[in-house]
């Protein structure tokens, strides 16, 4: 049915032609380029005229014992936040999904901290859990749980687990949102074919609204995934590395090395190995739910 | 129609070509753009935009200054990450620290050379300032202001403690020990504050000791950085930290100033700035000031201040100018006022620099040391940080830690 | 009958006491942050810390600093030029790039799609130096115009990825007919393609200003004349400074900032939500 003359082709092309153009230049040519520069040796002095240095920087990176730490700061991350963001939005969609009055107050406010920036809401965070901050307070002398100030900040899994509770924080509501719309879709049929074969609510949820939102967890887990390996600004605004670099990810050591230390061929590699780490696990993620279906 | 096209786009052409060369004829003001670290919130800042740059315009009609302010460490990335760029500024305020670095990387101007009024120009600073500035026997900045730190108390916090002033070393861990604890609100308090653990805040304490960073000729850590007196030094700093009577390079601790003015920090180790941001924020708070303790190696401070430097796209002329205003008597004049120690002679022997009591800055520099004036600082210096946090943190001993950075400092410094 | 209704009473119950502790989670640090951005930066270290200000303390006197003594309208202006020139360019390069890749299926779009949706595994971030590399040879450094290009090259693998969803579900008949008609391909996509697809390119939009508006580690790199700055890095700038932090201005900074996100976000969840699970659901 679709025309095939020379004028729409040439149209055709004139629609795709602004894409192309922005996406080879922007993000084609930048992966290009960053393959080239992290084969070589580069620093402040030699930005624009770079020696080709063969896989040095890879060998640098592996022997580097920052690496090791934010490497598996970056894992820990994203190990934590991604299922915690995932269970508890999935819990306020299944709770958002059984009641009528106030859904949509519900879900407007629970949505909130998805659209506060990041640099805002790391600041409140930083702010709420400084030594001397209103938790440590209400915490220690309001609810007597503690027996002194908790110095959250201070030390790499403390900094980190910060940084965690507000990736958690901020997540929750696109994930329930996510989880709800899919939810809809699961057919109604099946929930009562499943209560007549004698299934409870946890039966229910396990047999009938697990698998029919496969497909979205899926989406969700992949998503989160790249965005737990994405995570900066929390880390430079309520830590920034401190105490020396021990609370540092992938990506803000990255830029660490790159703009304060000119090291733009080790970044480079850095950036590098940490897109096939991301390419790698979301090739794993989804075999593991493939094969599931099977 | 086609015979037409030729000549009207010669035509086209030539008053493109007309109008050009009327706007490049025409002598458009000339921005200059200046980077500094005053703080953007700072009575400093304030005098430059208010004060300063006004004045400058106003003398200066087809010069326009658009002054753009990093935070410290931040400014000095930017200077790196801009030279490859072609961004940089064209004229910068910078830590002394930081000029071999940059002078290395070929990015600022040997003023001597290309100034033909240059010394008559850096004969009205003070030449001990100015040596900051000579990198292989030339000069690329101007000396602009120059400081050191000292001891700022909270009088009443010593008072109550029951401790004097102290002068020794070993008077200062005592009284440390003394002040720290808890006050009436049952919240935490300490003897001492040290914003971060790099060589502007660790350095004092080595000399002090009696240690040091590197020989005289600077070519070699080990030996010196690992020195017994470096090692004693460090040691004894960081059990002030573990036995909680030093803090504040933590990210969850209270700022400097906020924890000094709210009676939380006893005492600190601070600038002349200090006095005018206190009086802003805190203008309550009773405080003395006194030099470094001495101990082993004397009472020594470290010397700090700032140079003003040309780099080598700048529109020469206007920055030249704008660096002679800034380092002039009446610019270092007006600058004192906040904090500023002027390196301009007249500047000094001026009434509202004489009124600024700066004689406690002015004797700890003189007995102050510089710190290593190689072009590898930074780095090395963020190496001083992460050897410093191992060391208080207990995960390394002092020993362990300024082994491995004499190393480290060896390979950095050939 | 009754206890039935009983027990589906207090499940009721219990859904709202949870939904309500939730809603308490992530409203509280914001309704900190608006409180503290009310008081003088001198009762920030009072003691004990109160969540609201006592009233006879309460001022605006951070705010006032903000309107008056910052450059904030100018950060404010820049923010909105750079969120606004990215959501207008975003849209009409991915709106097309989706038609042609959604209604026109060959191998070759086929396989263009496929690679663009790989692109996406690999966040923007992670190409700062290559982009900055790039920004310095284009002379898009501490320009506005530095920012545009890179953002719209971020958002429009996801923003193609959601509008093709939409753009594949309208329906054939409607776009034969208007080839029997002998319509262009332009005309199809102006006239038929655009307006149906319109709340996908709406919901879209909205997530890319978002996107623009809060963007930080690209414009702080970028970016180095205060009167050139976004929001994001004019609050951080505010942060970072000295060895204390006026944290009443940084708040009331930030509350301003986010007023305008947070109208936009009420006023258009409808298509928010729709946008964002078109996407998601069919996966």
């Amino acid at each position: 049915m679709i025309p095939k003359s020379r004028v729409h082709r040439a149209q055709l092309a004139l629609l795709l032609l602004p894409g192309l153009l922005v996406f080879a230049l922007f993000t084609v040519y930048p992966i290009l380029r960053l393959f080239w520069m992290s084969l070589c040796d580069m620093s402040f002095s030699s930005m624009l005229s770079q020696p080709f240095a063969g896989l040095s920087n890879y060998r640098e990176i592996f022997q580097d014992q920052t690496f090791w730490i934010v490497f598996v700061n970056s894992m820990a991350y994203t190990l934590i936040t991604v299922p915690g963001q995932m269970v508890l939005g999935l819990l306020l969609a299944v709770l958002l999904s059984g009641i009528r009055r106030f859904s949509v107050t519900f879900r407007v406010l629970n949505y909130m901290p998805v659209v506060t920036s990041w640099v805002i809401a790391s600041l409140v965070f930083r702010y709420i859990f400084n030594t001397e901050g209103l938790l440590n307070y209400f915490l220690w002398k309001v609810l007597g749980v503690t027996s002194s100030n908790i110095r959250w900040l201070d030390s790499r899994w403390g900094g980190l687990s910060v940084a965690m509770i507000l990736g958690v924080w901020k997540g929750i509501g696109w994930n329930m949102v996510i989880f709800l719309a899919a939810l809809q879709q699961v057919s109604k049929d099946l929930y009562e074919a499943a209560e007549i074969d004698g299934c409870g609510g946890w039966g229910k949820f396990l047999h009938v609204t697990l698998p029919g939102i496969r497909g979205t967890i899926l989406f969700v887990l992949i998503e989160l995934t790249i965005g737990g390996f994405n995570v900066f600004t929390s880390i430079k605004m309520i830590t920034g590395g401190r105490p020396a670099h021990q609370t540092d990810t992938l990506l803000t050591w990255m830029y660490y090395k790159a703009f304060s230390t000119g090291k733009f061929g080790y970044a480079a590699a850095l950036s590098f190995v940490m897109a096939l780490t991301l390419a790698l696990l979301a090739i794993v993620q989804f075999r593991m739910m493939r094969s599931r279906d099977a | 129609m086609r015979t037409y096209r030729k000549p009207v786009a010669a035509f086209l052409a030539c008053l493109m070509l007309m109008l050009c060369s009327c706007a490049f004829a025409e002598s458009e003001p000339v921005t200059i753009n200046f980077w500094h670290h005053y703080s953007a919130q700072s009575a400093e800042n304030e005098t430059l935009m208010n004060v300063l740059i006004p004045a400058f315009e106003a003398e200066n009609p087809g010069i326009r200054v658009n002054a753009v302010s990093h935070e410290w460490a931040e400014l000095h990335d930017k200077v790196l990450v801009s030279a490859n760029s072609n961004a940089l500024p064209d004229v910068a305020r910078c830590d002394i620290a930081w000029l071999p670095e940059f002078q290395k990387m070929g990015i600022l101007v040997a003023l001597d050379e290309e100034m033909p009024d240059f010394a008559q120009v850096s004969g009205q600073l003070l030449d001990s300032a100015m040596s900051t500035a000579v990198i292989g026997g030339h000069y690329y900045a101007l000396a602009l202001n120059t400081n050191s730190k000292i001891v700022f108390y909270n009088t009443a916090m010593l008072e109550a403690a029951g401790v004097a002033v102290p002068e020794t070393m070993d008077e200062w861990c005592e009284a440390l020990r003394k002040l720290s604890g808890e006050n009436a609100n049952g919240q935490q308090i300490w003897g001492w504050n040290e914003p971060a653990l790099a060589g502007w805040n660790i350095c004092p304490f080595i000399w002090s000791f009696g240690g040091s960073l590197t020989n005289a000729e600077q070519t070699v850590a080990s030996g010196y950085i690992n020195s017994p007196a470096t090692v004693r030094a460090v040691e004894t700093f960081a059990a002030l930290v573990q036995e909680g009577c030093i803090t504040g390079f933590n990210a969850g601790d209270i700022p400097m100033t906020d924890g000094f003015g709210t009676g939380r920090y006893a005492m600190m180790l601070e600038g002349p700035w200090k006095s005018a941001e206190l009086a802003g924020a805190y203008p309550d708070v009773a405080y003395g000031t006194a030099p470094i303790p001495a101990g082993e190696g004397g009472s020594v401070s470290v010397l700090g201040g700032e140079d003003i430097a040309m780099f080598s796209t700048a529109h020469k002329e206007a920055a030249w100018k704008f660096m002679q205003f800034m380092t002039s008597e009446f610019a270092e004049t007006e600058m004192a006022k906040c904090g500023q120690i002027p390196v301009n002679k007249a500047a000094l022997e001026s009434d509202t620099v004489k009124g600024a009591d700066y004689a406690p800055f002015i004797a700890a520099i003189e007995t102050a040391k510089a710190r290593p004036t190689v072009a590898a600082w930074s780095e090395m210096d963020n190496d001083l940080t992460v050897a410093m946090t191992a060391i208080v943190t207990g995960e390394k001993t002092a020993q362990e830690a300024l082994d491995e950075l004499a190393a480290q400092w060896d390979i950095l410094l050939k | 009958m009754k206890r039935l209704r009983l027990s589906r009473l207090r499940g009721a119950l219990v859904r709202y006491v949870l939904l309500g502790a939730a809603t308490a989670v992530f409203t509280l640090p914001m309704l900190y942050m608006i409180s503290t951005s009310l008081r003088p930066n001198g009762a920030l270290y009072e003691y004990p810390p109160r969540f609201f200000p006592r009233i006879e303390a309460l001022t605006l006197e951070n705010y006032d600093y903000i309107l008056h003594q910052s450059k904030f309208y100018l950060n404010f202006l820049n923010s909105v030029l750079v969120s606004v020139s990215t959501v207008a360019l975003a849209a009409a390069i991915a709106s097309a790039m989706a038609f042609v890749l959604g209604k026109f299926p060959s191998r070759g779009t086929r396989l263009l799609f496929a690679f663009i949706i790989v692109t996406m595994i690999i966040p923007g971030t992670t190409m700062i130096v290559p982009q900055f590399e790039l920004a310095t040879r284009l002379s898009l450094v501490n320009r506005l115009w530095g920012l545009i290009p890179f953002y719209v090259a971020w958002v429009i693998p996801f923003s193609t990825f959601m509008i093709k969803g939409f753009m594949e579900n309208i329906p054939g008949e409607i776009m034969d007919a208007a080839w029997m008609d002998g319509a262009s391909v332009l005309k199809v996509y102006f006239r038929i393609a655009l307006p149906l697809a319109s709340p996908a390119i709406a919901s879209v939009s909205i997530f890319n200003f978002l996107t623009a508006w809060e963007e930080y580690p690209w414009a702080n790199t970028v970016i180095n004349d205060n009167s050139r700055r976004t929001l994001p890095i004019a609050i951080a700038g505010f942060f970072g400074q000295h060895q204390f932090t006026q944290w009443g201005y940084v708040f009331a900074m930030s509350v301003l900032t986010l007023i305008p996100v947070v109208l936009i976000f009420i006023l258009c969840q409808r298509f928010f939500v729709q946008g964002l699970t078109a996407g998601s659901v069919k996966g």
